[in-house]
């Protein structure tokens, strides 16, 4: 019935991870950065139900982190996104590599 | 048939998440993003959780993407056609995804999972789940007891979510609000 390999799914997990993971490290803007965490928690979703499809599908562990990862990517978007408004109403920029106050 | 359709969403979720942290336009990138995530709950869809496909789309695709989008509208003017989207790491920051994404490939080629290593296992594996099709998935009416059932212990995880969600969403309101002072 499903006869795609688990490997592939991995396979589009960790290349989904890399993507993510040359975004946040590539990109100025704050907010490029948080998508690029959004597409790494994904890739980390799509391996958990993965797993629990091809190895255990009645233990329903994978769904159930599955589950807490969502909702911890909710909360951490929300904070993040208040964070970099707040940045941006008092130096009027979102460049992570303009705002530097705690560094100098 | 089926199978091609999984290589085709996938080939749209990779598409698209390049295309998210490339492109210059901001504004392109979320509805990029919001496309990635769309495809991913495809492949949720394909992995048979139908109740976590639904709440992809409407956490991620409905909550998460809207929120950058009214991040990106409400700092709108920072990025103008002559700054530089990218820092000048690119290159380096290509080698180091480039080297985890073939590190891990190599890893997952050199493991071997014990459902799926020989046909037999592949067959069994389809019996096996289309008994347990039968008696329990991951749909809603499995996922909700299971999080509060006392044996398995998510019961204390579960709550402390609840509240890390409660503080997260006072905490974001007081950071974001204008400073009254």
């Amino acid at each position: 019935m499903n006869s795609v390999p688990v490997v592939h799914f991995l396979y589009l997990a960790i290349i989904l991870f890399g993507i993510g993971l040359f975004g946040v490290l590539v990109r100025k803007n704050a907010i490029s950065v948080l998508m690029g965490v959004e597409l790494m928690l994904n890739s980390v979703n799509i391996n958990f139900l993965a797993f629990a499809k091809y190895w255990n599908w009645s233990s329903l562990t994978g769904p159930v982190f599955v589950v807490f990862v969502i909702t911890i990517a909710a909360a951490e978007a929300a904070v993040a996104l208040a964070i970099v408004i707040s940045i941006y109403r008092q130096w009027k920029s979102t460049n992570v590599d303009e705002v530097r106050y705690l560094k100098d | 048939m089926t199978n091609a359709l999984f290589y085709i969403i996938a080939g749209i979720v990779l598409g698209s998440a390049l295309l998210a942290v490339t492109l210059r336009n901001l504004f392109h990138c979320a509805l990029f993003l919001a496309l990635a995530m769309f495809g991913v709950s495809g492949i949720f869809l394909y992995l048979g959780s139908e109740f976590l496909a639904a709440v992809q789309v409407l956490i991620y695709v409905g909550a998460v993407t809207i929120l950058i989008i009214f991040g990106i509208m409400l700092t709108r003017d920072v990025m103008n056609d002559h700054t530089r989207v990218m820092n000048n790491q690119v290159f380096l920051a290509l080698i180091t995804a480039l080297v985890i994404i073939f590190m891990s490939i190599a890893a997952v080629n050199k493991s071997s999972f014990p459902l799926t290593d020989h046909p037999s296992a592949v067959a069994a594996l389809s019996a096996d789940t289309a008994q347990a099709a039968n008696t329990r998935t991951a749909d809603v009416y499995a996922l909700g007891p299971e999080l509060i059932r006392p044996e398995r212990g998510f019961a204390f995880a579960f709550e402390f979510v609840s509240i890390l969600l409660l503080s997260a969403l006072v905490g974001a309101i007081v950071v974001a609000r204008k400073d009254p002072s």
